[in-house]
């Protein structure tokens, strides 16, 4: 049964080295004949137990005994794992490229979140996008964010909490940075920058943070539905023109010339702070610089 | 015959790399071989026999010296001694070209190597010859009453081992050939496993024919012999044909040189010749008596170390007067590829695992799955051996 998972792990490692892809060879002969129920002839199964249990026996001669007399139960057990835990992986980074979390939209604990570390973000260089509080304030926090994404919906409170307490002291900047796994992301990025021409931008972003899938899933409609309710003039016609279209993208650029990786991303004086639980932490470090912690 | 010291000769095992008990497979090579060869690359590497120019004279030299020096280790005449690759080409070419017009009959028996059974097998498949085998006990030994009622007038040859590569112990070939002598049959020994091991004296033996490999014995790959007497490999017919077999060639019209040059088609392995030279020189140097009594005591203390481990079953004799310094064993409840490869990790302890190209001997010796083997030589140790307990006794408690 090992060379199921002889064959992943070796087809795996052939990619980086080719002294692997003779095993690789082995374990697919062994896997074809198994498939086909017949005995695997290549040796390779015998090789993983011989090698298996003496390494058992180095350290325990009783397990190896143990170990041997169930080898076939192990190996099974084993092999059910291994493909359980590889579909979890598969699943995991699916997760990871679609929403920015291995768990989906859920978010939670992500190991696969180590290998974008927001210690390598670079902070934005301009203070284009939406500004807000002190724009004379020795401290300024930028906010990457997508309209349609739980996780910037989510910061909404902490972000309302940090302009209200802090406003005087902090300039704030929101620039857009659309996902596009999110539908009509850039399209509520250009409505609301509409709505921000029209004096309404904060009515506007409230109004998309309380209802995403009614935006994600009502397109150009919703956004004009919600323009007329809260009586925005010209809505309409700014949103066809695309106005503010290429602003956005300029913001897009921005971002990923910042290696934003996932919204929310905050930057507090340089420093990083990304996805589910970055408004927190964003906040903390404001205080703390601040000296209101 | 001082083991340790030799040692020192081999640099695999000066590399303390393993504890090396698959000599019936190949041998270490010590660095007089390597040397010798290397010397032929860095000082001749011309063509024997052919060119007139002095690196072509200077090989033709060390080619033929090699040749004696290989044909004295066996008491045979250079003029009777064919370079061959190996045991297995020196028995196909006389399997092949023996003739088989006046009688058909081949006799050899269950215990061969495939090397020696499949050219006659594939004879027989052909309606060129008829097989039949000499009876043998489950032991490994010969059912000797049976061979002078099995060899008889209507057979050509008889084909046979000298000493086996599944158990270690040896035909009693004196009366084989005697028999067959008698009535008009000629003798081919398999002596892969024989030559190496024992002072074997071709002209007291007194076959027709001897092969062995130059890698069972110390030397190089690639290189092999055929000793036949000379009226013997007259008496055969053309193997491998080609530049320097001949002494003329007209459209239609070939002069062949006599043996052994007529089977010796093409540019030989010259490095591989004057290795096995170097390496007949070792041997004999050691003496080919104390390297048999040097067995004889490794060959004892291994059976009893393996009959010692709980579980452990020898196949063939158990004395070790009828072996050389190889047996083939089996633990209960652990396969032989598994106890192999186990003693490679454990210990690395260097064995043979599986039907040793000898698949119908393993049959008739009740291991049809194969067994594994430890096959001991000039530079293996009692010391060793004791390791190897060792280690089978943690591997035998698996299955038990």
């Amino acid at each position: 049964m090992l060379c199921f998972i002889a064959l992943g792990v070796f087809a795996f490692l052939s990619l980086f080295s080719a002294k692997y892809r003779p095993l690789a060879a082995r374990a697919f002969s062994c896997v074809a004949r198994k498939m086909t129920l017949r005995p695997c002839d290549t040796g390779l199964d015998e090789e993983i137990k011989a090698a298996s249990i003496a390494g058992i026996m180095k350290f325990s001669p009783q397990a190896a005994s143990f170990v041997n007399r169930r080898f076939a139960a192990f190996s099974f057990a084993f092999t059910l794992l291994f493909f359980a835990s590889f579909l979890l992986a598969a699943q995991g980074i699916a997760n990871f490229a679609i929403y920015g979390n291995c768990n989906g939209p859920e978010g939670g604990f992500c190991i696969y979140s180590g290998i974008q570390n927001p210690a390598f973000l670079k902070a934005p260089s301009t203070l284009q996008g939406i500004s807000a509080g002190n724009e004379s304030a020795r401290l300024t926090v930028f906010e990457f964010g997508c309209y349609t994404c739980p996780y910037t919906r989510d910061a909404e409170d902490t972000v309302k909490f940090m302009l209200e307490k802090y406003g005087d002291k902090v300039h704030f900047v929101f620039k857009p940075f659309p996902l596009p796994t999110h539908p009509n992301s850039k399209w509520a990025a250009v409505a609301a920058a509409c709505a921000w021409e029209a004096g309404k931008y904060w009515e506007y972003r409230e109004a998309i943070f309380s209802n995403q899938s009614y935006y994600r899933e009502g397109g150009d409609a919703a956004f004009k539905a919600t323009a007329a309710r809260l009586n925005i003039t010209g809505f309409d016609g700014c949103f066809d023109a695309k106005k503010f279209l290429a602003q956005i993208e300029t913001s897009i650029s921005e971002g990923k010339e910042c290696g934003i990786y996932g919204t929310p991303t905050f930057f507090v004086d340089g420093k990083a702070f990304v996805g589910k639980d970055a408004a927190a932490e964003a906040k903390a470090e404001v205080e703390r610089l601040l000296g209101v912690a | 015959m001082d083991a340790d010291r030799l040692r020192e000769d081999f640099p695999i095992l000066k590399a303390g790399k393993a504890i090396y008990f698959d000599s019936a497979c190949t041998t270490l090579k010590p660095r007089q071989v390597l040397e010798a060869e290397r010397a032929y690359y860095e000082q001749a590497s011309g063509c024997a026999g052919r060119s007139a120019h002095a690196l072509a004279k200077k090989t033709s030299e060390m080619f033929e010296s090699s040749r004696e020096k290989a044909a004295a280790f066996v008491n045979a005449a250079p003029e009777e001694l064919v370079w061959v690759k190996n045991t297995t080409e020196a028995l196909n070419l006389v399997i092949r070209s023996f003739d088989y017009s006046q009688r058909k009959k081949i006799l050899t028996t269950r215990l061969e190597h495939h090397s020696l059974l499949l050219p006659i097998m594939e004879q027989q498949r052909r309606g060129i010859v008829k097989m039949e085998l000499l009876k043998t006990n489950p032991d490994g030994s010969f059912d000797e009453q049976s061979i002078a009622a099995t060899i008889d007038r209507s057979t050509a040859l008889v084909a046979i081992h000298h000493t086996t590569n599944t158990t270690g112990m040896r035909a009693p070939l004196e009366k084989i050939i005697k028999i067959a002598h008698d009535n008009g049959a000629a003798v081919l020994i398999d002596g892969a496993q024989g030559v190496p091991h024992s002072g074997v004296d071709f002209r007291r033996l007194g076959a027709d024919f001897l092969a062995f490999s130059g890698h069972k014995m110390l030397g190089p790959t690639g290189i092999g012999c055929l000793v036949g007497k000379s009226e013997s490999l007259e008496k055969l017919d053309s193997f491998i044909v080609g530049g320097e077999t001949v002494e003329s060639v007209h459209i239609g019209k070939v002069q062949f040189m006599k043996a052994p040059k007529r089977f010796e088609g093409g540019i030989q392995n010259y490095a591989g010749a004057i290795g096995l030279a170097a390496a007949c020189d070792y041997l004999s140097k050691i003496g080919m008596k104390n390297v048999e009594e040097h067995e004889k005591k490794l060959a004892k203390r291994m059976i009893e170390a393996v009959q010692s481990v709980p579980g452990a079953a020898i196949y063939g004799s158990p004395s070790s007067e009828k072996r050389s310094a190889l047996v083939s064993f089996n633990l209960k409840g652990v396969k032989h590829h598994q106890v192999a490869l186990m003693c490679d990790s454990l210990s690395k302890i260097a064995l043979r695992s599986g039907v040793f190209c000898a698949q119908p001997a393993m049959e008739s010796l009740g291991a049809p799955e194969g067994a594994v083997r430890a096959s001991l030589y000039v530079y293996n140790t009692e010391k060793e051996i004791s390791l190897f307990k060792e280690t089978l006794e943690k591997i035998a408690k698996l299955g038990n």
